[in-house]
């Protein structure tokens, strides 16, 4: 097991950084036209104002009709079209719903609490505790979050600040605001990369996908449909850690191209990895509000697994009661009963092995 | 007078003095209680003993390393990450040339200075971590802890976020925080960077006179 | 503050050095010391973490003696006062979770001696009474007898003639300037005698001139085990005062931890004044006698043995190399096992735990984590332990656990395998 998690965790560091060197191998340029002038069109300052329509102008540097250039490592390029596209798709996609995804969220949790409630025990609390998550797992978690509420954070300055901050604030003190988050976010930038391949490392054992998850998913998680069994994790703590491993890995790799900038020559894959760190990460964000309600407010007992990693045999029996059964060897009485379920059935003297 | 200005002169000076005599003070307060004269003929010598105590205390146990080695990894990397930080600092060496010592020494590269406030960083949030998360430390740990950690943290944060060296507010947060951390230092747990030397030595130097090999 | 309470508080602060003022300052929290702790290994409940012990003792220092508490309890930046409450919660944990052994020490970053502090802080529940029965037991018997089992002269007596039997070899009690002078613990005279006649054998051979006392040959001081400061100087000053009127040159201590530190280290303090003559162990006075050539050693042993490290006279005493130079010369197949020598698991009942009744469970426990210690090496034929307390530990043990495993005393040992003249 221990030999396994160690090639996973290897796979993953290695996966991570042949991606970065293999793009940027593609990514370098021969400086190409970088002395050549075009004399059939006269394009630069006093052409931009000119007679000639904005898309024609575009349209031309897209076909590489490229006037005055420097030499360097953006191939000689002064002006590349693609550019207004990405600032395009920036201002008018990504800055634009992600606000309003993360808003959604927000407003889907509130309204959930409101209707809802506190999901409780229904057996309320046994006094008696099993161990779901050891010393390591929990050092592991609460690094990353810190890390995660770090990173978020200070992201979300540099993505949506100018739009939703800086008109609060005024353009000078979001000036300041966002100086800090970038510094701030290169600096925890790496840190991410270690907590992620530490947490998989750990995590990764009971998160492989099983019959069961398909029952929960048709259960809706035990939200329709009466009781979903799971084991440690259900289907949707899988789909959680899958999430972490798997856009955590993007925003790695896209992140390390865009802290060192200077590695890749290629401005599209800049932009590109701009555009994809930014989706992943507001898909993240957005996911990480939904754990952090579950495992908080959302539900009695769930907090337990992370702060003393020992939790309430009722809620074992509750959430995850294949797990409980598999660790304590005893019927927990909930699954395939459904509706019924209720924790009075079981008797405290059953529980052994606790 | 701006709010920099304020921070980083008569409000730093004041800090940092309540710093040094605080911290002075509580050291030479723990000396001067003293101890009874050992009449048992010694076997060793309790000075070597002390020193020796100091040294053997920065190494682990082979037995323990096993079970501690969190904390071991954790606490070095946070200590010589800060160490780093604080004394080799391109803006720290400014400000210790011109402000306090008049002479400067040389500076950490950027790259340098980034990768030991990543080690600093990631070793602090690791042993704060485990202060809520291990029942041990849960149990043990009080407000001190948690204020230290936090005081400790923030200073470090606020110094990286001013990092670009652009904005005069920033640099003055950070600069705010180092005189709340100064102030607070001698009247807290941070002290113990000035009394491990005595603990460590104090059993060193009973070992010392035992004629015990550490 | 209650005068209970009052009474316990003022004995810390009077205890209180500066050493102990640099360990309640340094101490981080970061709870390391919890897994060097049997009691911690054992439970896994974090009230066992060593360095949570000594709150009580901690809390009374930051209020009332730590520098700059003056200008703290001003602004109300110092700990509560220490209660009664508290410290019935604590006695447990002082008195049935700690056996001194001191193995935290190493473990801390800040190399802090809980258990020294312990020992101070235990003054403070005896002066607030706040004791476990099972020691006051003891401490009534050593007060009355001067032994914690009531060991009479009549039975030390009696023994003696029986081993003088056994070895054909004549004991000499009260012999006036004899070099040596033995006292034994209790647990030796009452459990294995044999070590008397050992005494005798070796000594005869060595050529050394010893004598036993009729009015100190008790070594154990409970006084030391439970923290009563009084008796724990009225225990030593009875050995200095029967070795001054013998005049003998030495004292031998016996195999028994606590006894040994008591008088070693702790006896000249406790008296004030330096010792007329030199303490010495019977380990280190083995030691020398075969360096020196004059118990040379014979054939060897040949069981599989290991060492069990006695807190106080290895960890604590620093006769490290000692015990291990004699089984070296006496056993063919001396084994060591891990973490032997200075960071040796106790055996769970020094510190006066095996006094303690309420103390069994806990104390087995702890005692459950040395024999898996010792299990890990395989097959062993016998275990020595040169501690006489740690002995009776053992064999309550093994027989708690059903496990066949000899239990051997040092001494005996080089006894039995000494060359013959």
């Amino acid at each position: 097991m221990m030999l396994h998690r160690l090639i996973a965790a290897i796979f993953f560091i290695a996966l991570m950084l042949v991606s970065v060197t293999t793009i940027n191998a593609q990514s370098v340029r021969p400086p190409g036209n970088a002395v050549n002038q075009s004399t059939d069109e006269q394009i630069g300052t006093s052409n931009t104002l000119g007679p000639d329509s904005q898309s024609k102008y575009w349209h031309d540097l897209r076909q590489g009709k490229s006037g005055l250039s420097t030499t360097g490592r953006s191939g000689g390029l002064l002006i590349q079209a693609q550019g207004e596209q990405w600032r395009l798709i920036r201002k008018n996609y990504i800055i634009k719903y992600s606000g309003w995804v993360l808003a959604a969220v927000l407003v889907i949790l509130v309204l959930f609490f409101l209707i809802r409630g506190k999901i409780r025990l229904k057996g309320g609390r046994s006094g008696q505790t099993i161990s779901r998550f050891s010393l390591p797992h929990r050092t592991a978690h609460w690094f990353m979050a810190s890390i995660f509420i770090m990173l978020g954070l200070s992201g979300l300055i540099l993505l949506l600040g100018r739009t939703a901050l800086a008109p609060l604030i005024g353009k000078n003190v979001y000036s300041i605001f966002a100086s800090a988050a970038m510094q701030g976010h290169n600096l925890f930038g790496p840190l991410f990369i270690v907590a992620l391949v530490w947490m998989y490392y750990l995590f990764v054992p009971g998160n492989f996908f099983k019959m069961v998850d398909l029952k929960w998913i048709l259960k809706g998680g035990g939200l329709i449909g009466g009781h979903a069994s799971a084991g440690h994790y259900n289907f949707g703590e899988k789909v959680w850690f899958w999430a972490v491993a798997i856009v955590g890995l993007l925003i790695s790799i896209t992140g390390i191209i865009l802290e060192f900038p200077w590695l890749s020559a290629n401005l599209q894959l800049l932009q590109i990895s701009t555009i994809v760190h930014a989706i992943g990460a507001v898909g993240l964000i957005a996911f990480a509000l939904g754990h952090i309600y579950i495992g908080t407010i959302g539900m009695e007992g769930a907090l337990d697994s992370m702060t003393t990693g020992d939790v309430d045999v009722n809620w074992a029996k509750e959430h995850h009661d294949l797990w409980y059964e598999e660790v304590t060897g005893e019927k927990s009485a909930t699954h395939d009963q459904g509706e019924t379920g209720h924790a009075q059935v079981y008797s405290q003297d059953k529980i052994t092995g606790v | 007078m701006s709010f920099l200005q304020i921070v980083e002169g008569p409000l730093f000076y004041i800090a940092a003095a309540i710093f040094l005599i605080g911290a002075i003070w509580r050291v030479i307060g723990i000396i001067k209680i003293g101890h009874k004269r050992d009449l048992a003929p010694p076997k060793g010598s309790g000075k070597v003993g002390f020193v020796a105590g100091n040294l053997r205390h920065f190494l682990p146990r082979k037995i323990f390393a096993k079970r501690t080695w969190v904390h071991i990894i954790a606490g070095y990397s946070f200590h010589f990450g800060l160490f780093a930080l604080l004394l080799f600092a391109a803006p720290h060496i400014d400000f210790a040339r011109d402000r306090i010592l008049g002479f400067d020494w040389p500076a950490l590269p950027r790259w340098g200075f980034i990768i030991a406030a990543q080690f600093a960083f990631a070793g602090l949030i690791m042993l704060w971590v485990r202060r809520f998360s291990d029942p041990v430390m849960r149990l043990i740990s009080d407000w001190d802890d948690h204020i230290g950690s936090w005081l400790t943290f923030l200073v470090m944060l606020t110094g990286c976020l001013a990092l670009q060296e652009s904005h005069n507010a920033l640099k003055a947060i950070h600069m705010l925080f180092v005189d709340v951390w100064l102030i607070y230092f001698p009247f807290s747990r941070l002290m113990h960077a000035g009394t491990f030397f005595l603990s460590r030595g104090y059993t060193g130097a009973t070992y010392g006179r035992k004629g015990m090999t550490l | 503050m209650s005068a209970v309470a009052q009474k316990a508080v003022s004995k810390f602060l009077e205890f209180i050095d500066a050493d102990i003022a640099a360990y309640a300052e340094s101490c981080v929290h970061c709870g390391e010391c919890a897994e060097a702790c049997h009691f911690y290994l054992a439970t896994k409940d974090p009230k066992y973490t060593p360095t949570y012990k000594l709150f009580p003792l901690v809390k009374a220092y930051k209020r009332h003696k730590a520098p700059l508490s003056g200008l703290k309890k001003m602004l109300g930046l110092v700990p509560a006062e220490v209660t009664e409450d508290e410290l019935r919660e604590w006695e447990p944990l002082v008195y049935d979770a700690c056996t001194m052994c001191g193995r935290c020490t190493l473990v801390c970053p800040m190399g802090i001696d809980i258990a020294g502090t312990i020992r101070k802080m235990r003054e403070g529940f005896v002066a607030a009474g706040i004791v476990p029965e099972g020691l006051s037991v003891a401490a009534a018997n050593a007060e009355r007898t001067g032994s914690p089992m009531g060991v009479t002269l009549k039975a030390l007596s009696a023994q003696i003639v029986r081993q003088e039997k056994e070895t054909g070899i004549k004991i000499e009690i009260d012999k006036k300037g004899a070099d040596y002078m033995a006292i034994l613990s209790s647990m030796e005279i009452m459990g294995y005698p044999e070590i008397i006649g050992a005494y005798a054998k070796l000594f005869k051979q060595a050529g050394v001139s010893w004598t036993i006392s009729s009015e100190a040959f008790e070594a154990t001081n409970v006084g030391v085990q439970i923290g009563d400061g009084k008796m724990a100087k009225m225990l030593v000053q009875r050995i200095v005062d029967a070795a001054e009127k013998l005049k003998v040159k030495h004292v031998i201590s016996p195999e028994c931890g606590h006894a040994y530190g008591a008088l070693r280290w702790a006896g000249p303090n406790m008296v004030g004044k330096e010792f007329s003559f030199k303490v010495v162990h019977i380990i280190e006075l083995l030691d020398q006698l075969r360096r020196e050539g004059r118990i040379p050693a014979g054939e060897k042993d040949g069981r599989r043995m290991t060492l069990h490290d006695p807190c106080q006279l290895i960890r604590r005493g620093g006769l490290l190399q000692e015990p291990r130079t004699l089984l070296d010369d006496s056993c063919s197949d001396f084994i060591e096992m891990e973490g032997a020598g200075i960071a040796n698991l106790c055996c769970g009942g020094g510190g006066g735990v095996s006094a303690n009744e309420r103390a069994r469970e806990l104390q087995m426990a702890a005692f459950a984590q040395k024999l898996k210690q010792i299990n890990d090496l395989g097959d062993i034929d016998a275990v020595v332990v040169p501690c006489a307390n740690c002995r009776t530990v053992f064999e309550d043990g093994l027989d708690e656990f059903e496990v066949d495993l000899e239990v051997v005393g040092l001494g005996e040992l080089v006894a039995e395998t000494l060359a013959s003249k």
